[in-house]
């Protein structure tokens, strides 16, 4: 059942983002920006999906930290490393926009700094995991250092209201106007990457939960 | 493309600046389908080494699952 559902979810994210495609090449070239604007409709939804992940992944270690169940620190890693996935999306499309906009592919500002800091701080996070092999201790200074990554993603979404950055400013709460079937096609978009993070958030934990199975099968080999 | 070449003509722009602008927009477009194509390439990527790693766990499992059956029967 569960993966008749997921097969569902995946069809209809797929679905939904080639029919944003198609509505987004329609749409005509931003007046000052050109037509590299509609980047936007990849990078900010990327960007959104990355930090529910990482949120996510903060409750499922806040959770495991609690309840010392295993389930919930597969449910971390999970999530972390498809948020990872998306939060890269986010730094290249940036990056490629900084390109034809600022005329530089990188710059060291707040915006752009947490960003990749937040990005190599759950990078950072899969290198531990695989540097301690018993499973609890595995678990809990995994779950202890999630929380701690977290700190940066308040600051990434905050930092061009704090400091003053070259990043431009959200054009939904920063004053920003945004023509009403623009923003549909931006919410779309959004709930398709999220429903595909999902979907590749349950394979990755049905991935985990094998790897458990693995391993108590080998620590039986071992004991016969 | 066509509005914003109407639009120029009527501010009477000279062919230069028509030229110039219609590469900004063809150097434009490149680097947004270099965008596009990048966030794709990502995902496929993550889903090749997901599926790759599922068939890796289901191959060791099949592995030690028949050598545990063997010694219970030796």
């Amino acid at each position: 059942m569960r993966e008749k559902i997921m097969y569902i979810l995946g069809a209809a994210a797929i679905l939904l983002l080639v029919r944003d495609i198609h509505l987004i090449a329609g749409f005509p070239p931003e007046a000052s920006q050109g037509y590299i604007f509609k980047i936007i409709f990849f990078h900010v939804p990327a960007a959104i999906t990355g930090m529910i992940a990482a949120a996510a992944a903060l409750v499922a270690s806040a959770l495991y930290l609690m309840t010392r169940n295993l389930k919930y620190d597969a449910a971390a890693v999970a999530v972390t490393e498809v948020g990872l996935a998306f939060l890269g999306i986010n730094l290249v499309t940036g990056s490629i926009w900084g390109r034809v906009i600022w005329g530089i592919w990188w710059t060291w500002d707040a915006r752009l700094t947490s960003a990749l800091i937040c990005w190599l701080l759950y990078a950072s996070y899969l290198m531990l995991r695989h540097a301690i092999e018993e499973p609890t201790q595995r678990a809990t200074f995994s779950a202890v250092y999630s929380i701690f990554a977290f700190i940066d993603v308040p600051i990434v979404f905050f930092s061009i209201k704090w400091w003053r950055t070259q990043h431009p400013q959200p054009v939904f709460w920063g004053g920003g106007s945004f023509p009403h079937d623009w923003s549909m096609v931006m919410l779309w978009n959004l709930i398709a990457f999220v429903m595909l993070a999902i979907v590749m958030t349950a394979v990755r934990l049905r991935q985990e939960e094998t790897q458990r199975e693995l391993d108590s099968l080998r620590r039986m080999a071992h004991a016969f | 493309m066509h509005a914003i070449l109407q639009h120029m003509l009527l501010a009477q722009v000279s062919p230069q600046d028509i030229t110039l602008e219609l590469e900004r927009l063809k150097r434009n477009f490149e680097f947004l389908s270099y965008g596009f194509t990048a966030a794709w390439v990502i995902l496929i990527f993550y889903v090749l080494l997901m599926a790759q790693r599922g068939r890796k766990l289901k191959r060791e499992i099949a592995s030690l699952k028949a050598m545990l059956e063997e010694r219970e029967k030796k």
